[in-house]
């Protein structure tokens, strides 16, 4: 009764593991499909979104903010995806997306350079040399981009519950370390924190349905209590209540929206 | 006719200097007439008991009577009884709020001073505004306007009117009777108020909402859907088993509802309870919330929602406790902290219900937002705690609270005090001030009001404005200026119909009241058009009855008392007074002629 995310980098063999836990635990798993059902919401191509969420964003993206409206739109995707509990999610930044729901695992599955790019050289059919340059570039472009939006390091281990270097323990072995740690009870879903994902999904929603013209706007929503933190001045803000006026009687799960202006969002604001 | 004399020329001088300064505005209207009625008996153009017969005349009498009726009125909560259905009746539509509160403004001014009614009406249209968005512009001239009409409907619901039946006692004409002007006030109001709704949008400023844009139509949210209203709830046994302790805080944070009254086991009655206390199972809590919040939190948390308020019926009283709406001050040592911060909780005993901020209710999460100068934070407690923030003046509460004067009980008392009044008035014919000074006296007996409370309601700029402008007639009139000014206009006009010098003496009383007060140039003007009327053959009492209306006819300018009330709240200028003014000036000219033509 809870959500694993398993975060990897490539070749690390996350993405085995994550769906040997789901069908040990008989939880669903998902990854790449969250984008398809982001694209398919939010009438983006899909290239567009693996961009957003894989490659760090260049020094032109840095000024505009359409890397963030579309990380807004599969970060509302795949909480809409995962309120239903019982789910393994592996892919990029679960982990970061999921922040502050207490019935989810966070994992990240590592394992040895070398093992990496030998497995990549293998598959790729190139020299261990370019394999090794290809997962360093890979793993540096995660590092930037999860900096660049989150601030954090990915590879920094206080971000997850649990990290399993695939090695000498084997697939398996990290498959039954999962497992065994989601049926703790501090992973458990309870209805406090189920309230907490229905309102992430709320304000997750808020937030795609405005991002693409007011980007700045952070939303947190707490029993359904939506506010929406502006700080672009009062002139603004009247534009956004317009917008979210309308949103009111079609997002599910509003009780009451506020367009607050100045003053910080709260941490667990999206 | 006598010739021009010089004590006129000093007469028409003295008045000349008054308009003038009256317009520049170098000295208070009230000093320029206190002034006038300590010159008029030192240049011996009165006599020194005349200059000051005004202050004891019958209008000025009359005047402080009406003005401590409507303070007793109000101090009952008479008025706003008055007010709270009509706005239930004009529900969410901005034209039906405007008849609304214009018929009821009209109705109260019709019986007691203008400016009295506007100010009355002042606090509840500026709820009225916010709380419906309607633009305070779109509001408050329309309502001014009519709480001036609706002095024109009966012979008490103005000053000039008070004032003419003693203007009239010289010349020996039959006073008018208390209703004899109700069919022409009528028509005027009537006329006045369909202008406002079928022109309004055309003739008034369009007037910029809070947030910068042309004010929109009424919201559905109504003054009690801002914060809601008072419920009794009671807790189920099982409230605190298997769960987290629920707090104050809990509910209002999950329901948006506030908890202001509780039952800490076994009996104890805690009011406006601090955030982090734990509400107890089996116990009676009073909130302040939505009825549509409330109802989800019973729900939800299996209380159960009482009909009434009972247990907390004493402590939730209008007269006990209530809301109110204090502003941040500039300079106040709260501007930039929030409400935790400021302790307001603790500090005064008050629950924070809402914050107001340029034109928005924010009732989420309102304790960690940072307090700016202009907010306006609805706070619910006792009165007696709401009372020591008034005094320490971190808050400017405007909404003004009187433990000792809000006294609901006494409402019947203030109600049947005014129904003697009015029977003495129309029943058994007594002189006006005397009818209207046993009602005032009548209350302060029955304490419906103190007898200091009766003091400080009078506004002693008024009854000085009038007093001091009394004499000024007086000297008009002995000598003979009023004649003079009188032939000399009906020379040059000619002879004319009866109708033609009506309106003629209507334009002429306009154009005065607009520069000079409605009581000055009611007592400037009434024995002119008497002597006027008498030469052209028209009814005197006529003439004397278009000028005392025509005196209200002050739209044009802010200078009318009510105009100048409302120029700051409503964000006027005078072009806007200007703009409207004219129209509705024109038209009460029209109408008035027309009614007093067809009616006398």
């Amino acid at each position: 009764m809870s959500i694993i995310t398993i975060s990897r980098g490539s070749y690390s063999s996350g993405k085995e593991v994550a769906e040997k836990v789901a069908a040990c635990l008989h939880y669903d798993c998902v990854s790449r499909d969250i984008l398809l059902e982001a694209s398919d919401r939010y009438e983006v191509d899909e290239i567009k979104l693996v961009r957003a969420i894989h490659d760090a964003p260049s020094i032109l993206e840095r000024r505009g903010r359409k890397k963030e409206t579309y990380i807004a739109y599969i970060r509302s995707a795949l909480v809409s995806r995962v309120r239903s509990d019982n789910i393994v999610y592996h892919g990029l930044a679960g982990h970061l997306l999921l922040r502050g729901i207490p019935h989810v695992l966070k994992v990240r599955i590592i394992a040895d350079l070398e093992r990496r790019s030998a497995m990549e050289a293998q598959r790729e059919g190139i020299t261990l040399e370019k394999a090794r340059s290809a997962i360093i570039a890979d793993d540096e472009q995660r590092r930037k981009w999860t900096q660049s939006l989150y601030g954090v390091d990915p590879w920094n281990s206080s971000l997850y519950d649990l990290v399993v270097k695939v090695d000498r323990l084997s697939i398996a072995d990290a498959v039954d370390i999962v497992c065994d740690a989601a049926k703790r009870e501090a992973f458990k879903t309870t209805s406090a924190s189920q309230r907490k994902m229905e309102d992430l999904v709320t304000a997750c929603t808020v937030k795609a349905a405005l991002v693409e013209e007011f980007p700045e706007v952070m939303v947190s929503s707490e029993y359904g209590n939506v506010i929406i933190h502006s700080t672009s001045g009062e002139r603004h803000a009247h534009k956004i209540r317009k917008a979210a006026k309308a949103l009111e009687a079609t997002v599910a799960g509003i009780n009451n929206m506020e367009v607050h202006v100045e003053g910080g969002a709260p941490a667990g604001a999206v | 006719m006598k010739p021009l004399t010089f004590e006129m020329i000093m007469v028409m001088s003295i008045i000349g200097i008054a308009v003038f300064l009256f317009i520049v505005e170098w000295v208070r209207v009230d000093v320029v007439a206190i002034l006038v009625m300590v010159g008029l008996p030192l240049l011996g153009l009165v006599t020194p008991k005349e200059a000051f017969v005004g202050l004891s005349s019958n209008a000025v009498v009359s005047i402080i009577a009406v003005i401590i009726i409507g303070a007793g009125l109000d101090r009952t909560g008479v008025v706003n009884r008055m007010v709270a259905p009509l706005l239930k009746i004009a529900g969410n539509s901005a034209s039906r709020i405007v008849i609304a509160i214009c018929l009821a403004i009209a109705a109260i001014s019709s019986f007691m001073q203008n400016v009295g009614a506007a100010a009355l009406f002042l606090p509840a249209v500026q709820r009225v505004s916010r709380t419906l968005k309607i633009s305070i512009s779109r509001l408050l001239m329309p309502i001014g306007f009519s709480a001036i009409l609706g002095g024109t409907v009966t012979l008490v619901g103005s000053s000039p009117l008070i004032l003419l039946n003693d203007l009239l006692v010289p010349f020996n004409l039959k006073p008018f009777g208390l209703f004899d002007v109700t069919p022409v006030g009528l028509a005027l109001v009537g006329s006045g108020i369909a202008i406002f709704i079928l022109l309004g949008r055309f003739i008034l400023p369009k007037g910029e909402s809070e947030s910068g844009e042309t004010s929109s139509p009424a919201k559905s949210e109504d003054i009690s859907e801002m914060i809601g209203e008072t419920f009794e709830l009671h807790t189920p046994p099982d409230f605190t088993l298997y769960r987290d302790p629920v707090t104050v805080d809990g509910l209002r944070r999950r329901y948006l509802v506030n908890v202001i009254a509780m039952v800490a086991p076994p009996d104890f009655k805690i009011l406006n309870p601090e955030p982090d206390l734990e509400i107890r199972s089996d116990v009676d809590i009073a909130l302040c919330g939505k009825e549509k919040d409330i109802r989800r939190m019973a729900e939800q948390e299996g209380m159960l929602l009482k009909e009434h308020v009972e247990v907390f019926k004493e402590e939730l009283a209008d007269q006990s406790s209530g809301t109110v709406e204090a502003v941040v001050p500039p300079r106040s040592p709260i501007v930039g902290k929030t409400i935790n911060e400021a302790d307001i909780h603790r500090r005064f005993g008050a629950t924070p219900l809402a914050i107001y901020r340029e034109g928005e209710t924010y009732r989420s999460d309102i304790s960690d937002m940072d307090l700016r100068v202009g907010d306006a934070l609805l706070l619910h407690g006792p009165w007696k705690r709401l009372q020591g923030l008034q005094k320490e003046r971190t808050l400017l509460l405007t909404t003004p609270i009187d433990v000792e004067l809000v006294r609901p009980e006494k409402a019947i008392l203030a109600t049947a005090w005014l129904a003697v009044s009015l029977v003495m008035i129309l029943v058994f014919k007594i002189q006006l001030s005397v009818c209207l000074m046993t009602g005032a006296v009548g209350m302060v007996v029955t304490r419906v009001l103190s007898i200091d409370e009766a003091y400080q309601s009078v506004d002693w700029r008024t009854i000085f404005l009038l007093g001091g402008l009394i004499p000024l007639g007086i000297a008009t009139e002995k000598t003979g200026t009023a004649a003079w000014i009188a032939h000399t206009v009906l020379s040059a006009i000619g002879m004319v119909q009866p109708i033609v010098l009506l309106a003629v003496i209507g334009i002429l009383a306009t154009v005065f009241s607009l520069v000079i007060s409605n009581v000055g140039a009611t007592v400037l003007l009434v024995p002119l058009v008497v002597n006027m009327a008498l030469a052209a053959g028209a009814d005197p009492r006529m003439a004397a009855l278009v000028v005392g209306l025509a005196t209200s006819n002050s739209f044009i300018l802010p200078t009318h008392q009510v105009n100048a009330l409302y120029m700051g709240p409503g964000h006027y200028r005078s072009v806007d007074f200007m703009k409207a003014g004219s129209i509705i000036s024109i038209n009460f000219l029209v109408v008035m002629i027309a009614m007093i033509y067809l009616f006398y």
